[in-house]
């Protein structure tokens, strides 16, 4: 799967041209065109009491949304590449989903909008949202420096976060596209504590070496694809781990795949992407599985097994 | 019979100012909302003048542009760009294109950056569809 055409989302407040910037890099692969999509809450022109529909304040949006845009356009058509843009009035979620779809994108980028835990509770983030709803790979940019500015290239040495689900085959088709982008891949499996204090010494030397073999294999196999990879055992909380495997590889983004269940407890009891969402420093890049695969999905048992702490759930 | 100007513009309000200058000016609009849609008009109706917007979604007056003018059955339909994109970018793009391996296409016969007033669309309007 090529990423051929990027939405990219943005509020214009936690998200700019410099992140698209440090993105095309993605030229050298297939990236040829770019979506813009602004979307004007409802509650910024409507929905107060006594003063009916603000036509102007939309205008006034819009014509703002405009003049960013084409400025932005305009670099990108100086380049030979293909811009469209959207500026909209309604829910951020729908119009996500509606665009994406439309335009049949490769990858949604977008910002990292932060709630407090008061507010997520009763509502969960925009982007875990569009986590949920979305067929297609959805990247969380977020600037890792103060100023704001963004040196590397997300792209360049991402991480990946597997649990070896069925997700890891898409991952990895996505992104041996990618070998004249990627320098080096590094592959992290984090063990689970728990499981390792129920067993001897040799149980938990065998689970590494299982869990590495594993490792081996997949990096083999992005190996076999011209893209250097590494792997990387750690044990403990996986969204602990993951970070600091990030920071301890010199990673420029964490990639994970996600798998969707329809739980009203989803909403708000996050899994391990929604974390790294939340959580890490890291842009993130969440691939969602195909869509037959969430069919496919196992009902939660009614039994005696405990409900899966997730949402958006760790799935690669 | 009046003839036909295609108006492609993503944005309503642009497309019924033009509209109206359209009519004013004793012609016939028609309308798309994206290059993807003017395309498909154009093939199906031949109208005798597009005025053709350049950011827009599905596809962008810079792509649509180029289909026109490489086809050779559309390619001799004269095209007025309206647009917030800066003349010198529109052709530094097209120059990019033809770079990558694209056909060489001329420059608009007419190129109005937004806003434009009536009156001067009109006469743009007017003088296309003389010569």
């Amino acid at each position: 799967m090529d990423i051929q055409t990027i939405l990219f989302v943005t509020k214009f407040e936690t998200l700019w041209f410099d992140a698209l910037a440090s993105l095309l890099d993605l030229r050298k692969a297939a990236l040829e065109h770019v979506v813009f999509l602004n979307v004007i809450e409802r509650e910024k022109v409507a929905l107060h009491r006594g003063r009916g529909y603000q036509k102007r304040e939309e205008i006034k949006l819009r014509e703002m949304a405009n003049i960013r845009f084409i400025d932005w356009a305009e670099t990108l058509f100086e380049q030979g590449m293909e811009v469209g843009a959207y500026i909209v009035v309604g829910n951020l979620q729908q119009q996500v989903i509606r665009t994406s779809e439309k335009e049949n994108v490769d990858l949604i980028v977008i910002g990292n909008e932060k709630k407090k835990r008061f507010e997520l509770f009763f509502s969960p983030s925009d982007v875990i949202e569009i986590l949920r709803r979305s067929h297609k790979p959805v990247l969380v940019y977020k600037y890792r420096g103060n100023g704001g500015s963004q040196e590397n290239k997300p792209f360049q040495r991402p991480l990946i976060a597997t649990c070896f689900s069925n997700t890891m085959r898409k991952v990895f088709a996505y992104l041996k596209k990618l070998d004249r982008i990627i320098e080096e891949v590094t592959i992290v499996h984090v063990a689970d504590p728990g499981k390792l204090q129920q067993g001897s010494a040799m149980a938990i030397q065998k689970t590494r070496l299982v869990t590495r073999r594993k490792l081996d294999e997949a990096c083999d196999e992005l190996t076999a694809a011209g893209i250097r990879a590494t792997p990387k055992v750690y044990v403990g909380d996986p969204v602990r781990e993951i970070e600091i495997a990030a920071r301890e590889c010199n990673a420029t983004m964490i990639v994970a795949g996600t798998a969707h269940k329809k739980t009203i407890a989803e909403r708000f009891v996050g899994g391990t992407p929604r974390a790294l969402v939340e959580k890490s420093a890291f842009p993130t890049l969440l691939v969602p599985p195909d869509p037959d695969q969430r069919k496919q999905q196992p009902r939660r048992s009614t039994g005696g097994n405990p409900p899966q702490r997730r949402g958006v759930t760790h799935g690669i | 019979m009046s003839k036909q100007v295609l108006i492609v513009d993503d944005d309503p309000d642009v497309r019924l100012f033009n509209k109206t200058v359209v009519e004013e000016s004793g012609c016939t609009p028609l309308e798309a909302a994206n290059g993807e849609e003017g395309l498909a008009i154009l093939k199906d109706q031949k109208p005798d003048l597009v005025i053709l917007d350049v950011l827009m979604p599905r596809q962008s007056g810079i792509r649509l542009y180029r289909e026109l003018k490489t086809d050779k059955a559309l390619k001799d339909i004269p095209i007025i760009i309206l647009s917030g994109i800066a003349k010198k970018t529109f052709l530094r793009s097209q120059k990019a294109l033809t770079e990558f391996g694209g056909e060489a296409v001329p420059e608009p016969e007419v190129y109005l950056e937004k806003p434009v007033e009536p009156e001067q669309l009109a006469q743009e309007i007017q003088h296309m569809l003389k010569s």
